[in-house]
């Protein structure tokens, strides 16, 4: 099995560069230590439990869009594009790939095996992350909310999945790590910064576009409300958010977190009346199984073609 | 069946370009054609000396037997599979020392070979495989990071050893090894062969294949210009003489290139470079006198297949245009 094999090799590459060891302590001070902080000094005592931190209910302030999830997304996301962009672009630029591609591997098998590897560290270390989260939160004697807890660690392993598939993705379809670092930030800065215009940008577009063709109607006011969220969602960091808030909440409030106040107004009837199937929990949570599956498949794709 | 199989194959780079290339404006120029029409086949068993200076096309035909690369027309078959198609087949049975190639800095030369051995699904003993490269065990237990070049060329054959190959393809095997190194590594050769394996390997030094090939192609600018065994190859030299004559005057080169058993004439400097079979050689005195030009001196070389591998490959801007 040389796909285990190359995903194996991979990952003691990542434990001998101490890369894994570097990631693991960044993500139990950022996890676990956030929590230790969370429910050792901030929240002391009775009332205590998993969703203060974790949930999204009690945001600070209630003002800022901030989430605790949300955070974790960015850095999670950051994280796994910077352990995944260089996977075969620099093996590539070095020529170890040759070493690795004279043995009897498939490309499949070095894409996909990369992968594997890839997530493999990404998700340990993040584990362990969780791990001192959920030991803090008993030894403080906050109530833990068990299901919700395991469902955003899962979300939390499947997105860092997602972000280490675009990167695997950006590499694959490189010609130099430059060119691959380069698309990360890109698409990066993309998803972190600006999907939200994008969102926006889209429907009002295409009304710009129906105003000049006659025979197409402009959509209207609630069409574009919920078209923008539509696409706000097929973003894997919003989805995952959003998920996380279901795990804690309605579908409803979950899909209308960080919405705009005038955003919510329009939609909260309709969704309180029933949510549409591309707003559903089931399909967002497809839209971030997608974006594990189809990039490296496109990678593959690419790399397949390339000459070395 | 043949180990080594290409029929008509050129590869083109720079002509396949992609989304991003297409966007620049690409120019001829751009275009590198690194192999033209090259066929050849190298049978089972056969040690095969690949040939040529740098930059001829042979690392890009090894790359084709891999599927590093892909040819831009043309077939090639590598133990009855085809090279693009059934790669992993044909590396499942075959050892590779790639040229360009890296070792992974940070796993041990031991892992390497394991790495190898485990893809390879045989039962090899590294240790085995180590010791018979020249690879101590301290070498074996430390990282390949900080392996000299010969040390890494070394490790990169243990690897191709694995698994005891049907083939073995081998670029530019000695780079990087002193002589002993090279030695070793020609009777690693020369005892795969005696195994049954076929061997493949390339190289721009002639000394390194003589000693070992059964036959060799010699391969420049992408195209096949020779492909023997060596004793012919010797043969041919040895029906030809090289006559250099010191002449006095302006010779007809076409009256000396007419006469028979002539193969080529050179001007080398004020002296006339004359290849032809030995006993041509008075006819050539003869047809150079007969044009009006005196020869004043003339010796006989009888050349070595260092130069016949130099006449093949070198840039032949010297010979006088027919």
């Amino acid at each position: 099995m040389t796909l285990e094999s190359v995903a194996r090799k991979d990952f003691r590459d990542a434990l001998r560069s101490r890369w894994l060891m570097g990631l693991t302590v960044f993500f139990a001070l950022l996890i676990g230590g956030s929590t230790v902080l969370f429910y050792g000094v901030l929240l002391k005592g009775a009332g205590a439990n998993s969703e203060s931190l974790f949930g999204l209910t009690t945001a600070p302030g209630g003002l800022f869009s901030f989430s605790y999830a949300g955070m974790l997304g960015f850095v999670l996301a950051l994280i796994a594009l910077v352990t995944a962009h260089g996977s075969l672009i620099d093996e590539r630029e070095s020529g170890s790939l040759k070493l690795l591609l004279s043995l009897p591997n498939s490309r499949r098998d070095v894409v996909f095996g990369k992968l594997i590897g890839r997530t493999l560290v990404v998700v340990a270390s993040m584990l362990v992350g969780f791990v001192i989260a959920l030991f803090a939160m008993l030894f403080t004697g906050a109530q833990v909310a068990f299901v919700s807890f395991a469902g955003q660690v899962a979300l939390s392993g499947l997105l860092a999945t997602a972000f280490v598939s675009i990167g695997i993705w950006l590499s694959a379809s490189s010609n130099t790590p430059r060119q691959a670092l380069f698309g990360t930030i890109g698409l990066y800065f993309i998803f972190a910064v600006l999907w939200s215009t994008v969102a926006t940008g889209i429907p009002r577009l295409f009304n710009w576009a129906a105003g000049k063709v006659p025979g197409i109607d402009p959509m209207a006011a609630e069409q574009i409300v919920l078209t923008r969220l539509f696409i706000k969602y097929l973003n894997p960091l919003r989805a995952y958010e959003t998920l996380i808030a279901q795990l804690y909440g309605s579908a409803a409030a979950a899909r209308l977190f960080k919405a705009g106040l005038q955003e919510s107004l329009v939609l909260q009837p309709i969704l309180k009346e029933s949510i549409p199937v591309y707003l559903s929990g089931p399909f967002i949570l497809v839209v971030l199984l997608a974006w594990i599956a189809i990039p490296p498949i496109l990678g593959y794709r690419s790399f397949q073609k390339s000459d070395l | 069946m043949a180990a080594i199989e290409l029929d008509g194959v050129t590869k083109r780079f720079g002509d396949d370009s992609g989304v991003l290339d297409s966007l620049r404006s690409s120019t001829e120029a751009d275009v590198v054609t690194a192999v033209r029409d090259l066929s050849f086949t190298v049978e089972e068993g056969e040690v095969f000396g690949f040939l040529g200076p740098n930059g001829a096309g042979k690392s890009t035909t090894i790359n084709m037997l891999l599927d590093f690369v892909r040819p831009t027309s043309g077939t090639v078959r590598v133990l009855g599979h085809d090279a693009q198609e059934d790669s992993v087949a044909v590396r499942r049975r075959t050892g590779v020392l790639p040229e360009g190639y890296d070792v992974y800095d940070r796993l041990t030369g031991r892992e390497h070979v394991e790495f190898a051995i485990e893809s390879k699904e045989s039962d090899d003993d590294p240790d085995e495989l180590l010791s018979r490269v020249g690879l101590s065990q301290e070498d074996a237990d430390r990282r390949a990071g900080g392996y000299s070049k010969g040390m890494s060329q070394r490790l990169a054959l243990a690897m191709a050893l694995a698994g005891s190959p049907d083939l073995l393809i081998l670029d530019e095997p000695s780079s990087g090894l002193d002589p002993a190194g090279a030695r070793e590594m020609r009777e690693i050769v020369r005892s795969e062969a005696d195994r049954g394996a076929t061997v493949f390997f390339s190289s721009h030094v002639l000394g390194q294949v003589e000693a070992v090939c059964d036959r060799v192609g010699i391969l420049r600018e992408g195209e096949l210009i020779a492909e023997d065994s060596l004793d012919s190859l010797r043969d041919k030299l040895e029906s030809e003489s090289v006559l250099r004559l010191e002449v006095d005057g302006d010779a007809d080169l076409e009256a000396v290139r007419a006469v028979s058993g002539v193969s080529s004439v050179d001007h080398d400097g004020d002296k006339l470079v004359v290849a032809c079979e030995p006993d041509a050689k008075t006819n050539v005195i003869e047809a150079v006198e007969s044009s009006g030009a005196t020869v004043a001196d003339f010796e006989t070389d009888s050349a070595s297949l260092e130069d016949i591998f130099l006449a093949y490959t070198e840039d032949d801007r010297e010979e006088v245009p027919a």
